[in-house]
């Protein structure tokens, strides 16, 4: 097991500088905590990360970028655009809140 | 030693050997973490323990059952329009996917003490953090003659998912023509607000079909229909005109089982031929016996930051068991994103951050009015720092206006995600 260990171990150090691994890694790691267990809400009818159930039933999310999906929430949020639950929801939500959520889960170009 | 896990205990080697002080972050591959219970808290806890820490921290789920299955949709059985089956999931995918060790097992004893956890087979295990998501116990002797009537198959609960379940549909198929269903309601808070009521629609919507001159009468313990009411009760007259016998403020006293009759406090007793009572419900036996239920003696008060219980520390607990936030529902959904908060929490305080000070839950809950179409009620759920609770956010939230075949679709549609999200 020991020896398994060695050789990430060598390539990842020969690849950051020891002072890299440092607070400001942690902090940003941390930040992303919250930001995937905000994203998280959405989990329970849009699929974990965003990947629903292909032909379940569901509207599935994970074909709108991040822009789409935040116009998207947005709309829902101020009555532009029906729907059954989500305008229902994303009124609950702060328009920062929806931001973190659409960069989370949208597609990335 | 699965990929992930051999990645994730290299990545804290590495910041051992970078010299960095970071004893608090070495400490997440490091605890053991134990998960007891795998309902929708649990078994989401579970998993998203993994997801949320990329797969190192080292996660037990301890549940006796070998297979998950949903008390949400589980009406449709009683109803007889869905399969047990339908709802049931593998508890597997928990282990090949995401690396949780799995132990078929209950839990006979938890030493906060010690941290230890005993099994009913003999075996002890040690905790660095734990996660309790028990479910409810049913309180049988709150009704007298109950636990015997129920134990003889003569009343059934079918609040837990499972044999009971099959057990009721067969009941309401074999009752005499032109027979009474009798469902009892006990007072709130209980598992499931609405489900008693989506219960009636489904045991009408076969009674319709195969026993037209069949009857439901709900005996509810409360005031009033506990959630969407109007939308019940528009269901019933419209859909079900005269099969439906609503009786609120009628509390059940006791069973009379030998002549099917039931004893309510203050109003004349009732015979029916199929009896389906739901006693008063306290959170799981093992929170009880582990000294966690320190609200009146039946709920388990938690700090709603990390879901820590208030009575033991690093014991977290989850879903139907603790005493609720204000207009909080006791539902899957909500066990779900309860799991979420608390799984990373858990993984915060193992990597020494600040725990997560805003966290949010949101809830969504469908009811079949018939085989076909639905109706729900959605709330979110804001952390108010200053109470120290969640609160619902004025103007979100809301009902359908009215049943829809759209929502029957959305509404299987959130099943086979959450299911997914949960267990997959």
């Amino acid at each position: 097991m020991q020896v398994k260990y060695l050789k990430p171990i060598l390539v990842a150090s020969a690849m950051v500088g020891l002072s890299q691994w440092s607070g400001l890694s942690m902090a940003q790691t941390a930040d992303q905590l919250y930001k995937r267990s905000l994203s998280a809400t959405c989990a329970n009818c849009h699929g974990t990360d965003g990947k629903g159930v292909v032909d379940g039933g569901m509207p599935l999310i994970n074909n709108l970028t991040s822009e789409q999906m935040l116009a998207k929430l947005k709309a829902y949020k101020s009555g532009a655009l029906e729907g059954t639950i989500m305008p229902q929801l994303a009124k609950g939500y702060t328009d920062e809140q929806l931001t973190t959520i659409a960069n989370q889960l949208g597609k990335k170009q | 030693m699965d990929r992930r896990h051999f990645m994730g205990q290299s990545a804290a080697v590495l910041g051992l050997l970078a010299g960095l002080s970071t004893q608090a972050r070495a400490n997440l591959p490091k605890a053991e973490i134990l998960v007891i219970g795998g309902g929708y808290g649990g078994a989401t806890a579970a998993k998203y323990l993994r997801l949320f820490s990329n797969n190192t921290a080292r996660v037990t789920l301890i549940e006796p059952n070998t297979a998950f299955v949903s008390c949400p949709m589980s009406n449709l059985v009683i109803g007889g329009s869905r399969s047990l089956a339908e709802m049931t999931s593998p508890y597997d995918t928990l282990s090949k996917r995401h690396g949780i060790k799995i132990i078929q097992d209950s839990v006979s004893n938890i030493d906060a003490e010690k941290k230890m956890v005993k099994l009913a087979s003999g075996k002890t295990l040690r905790y660095d953090k734990l996660v309790v998501s028990p479910g409810i116990s049913l309180n049988m002797n709150s009704i007298e003659g109950l636990a015997q009537a129920n134990k003889d198959g003569v009343t059934l609960q079918a609040w837990k998912a499972g044999p009971e379940t099959v057990a009721l549909h067969k009941q309401i198929a074999a009752m005499r023509e032109g027979g009474t269903f009798a469902l009892t309601i006990p007072e709130a808070p209980y598992r499931c607000p609405p489900g008693p009521y989506e219960r009636a629609c489904q045991v009408a919507n076969y009674l319709k079909q195969h026993n037209p001159r069949g009857k439901v009468l709900v005996l509810d313990a409360n005031q009033d229909i506990v959630s969407k009411g109007a939308l019940f009760k528009k269901a019933w007259a419209e859909q079900y005109p005269g099969m439906i016998e609503y009786r609120p403020k009628s509390n059940v006293i006791g069973v009379d089982a030998k002549n099917k009759t039931l004893k309510l406090e203050v109003e004349d007793d009732v015979k029916a031929d199929v009896l389906n009572v739901l006693p008063q419900m306290a959170a799981g036996e093992i929170a009880i016996k582990a000294g966690l239920a320190n609200s009146n003696a039946r709920w388990v008060n938690v700090n709603f930051l990390n879901f820590e219980s208030t009575a033991r520390k690093d014991i977290h607990v989850l879903g139907d068991a603790i005493q609720i936030a204000p207009l909080m529902p006791k539902s899957g959904h909500m066990a779900n994103q309860h799991a979420k908060v608390a799984a990373a929490a858990i993984v915060a305080e193992l990597s020494g951050w600040e725990v997560n000070p805003a966290p949010v839950l949101t809830n969504t809950c469908y009811s079949f009015v018939n085989d076909r179409e639905v109706v729900h009620v959605a709330s979110v759920h804001q952390y108010n720092a200053a109470e120290k609770t969640f609160k619902t956010v004025p103007g979100s939230g809301g009902l359908s206006p009215a049943p829809s075949i759209l929502e029957g679709i959305y509404a299987w549609g959130w099943a086979r995600n959450i299911w997914a999200d949960s267990l997959g």
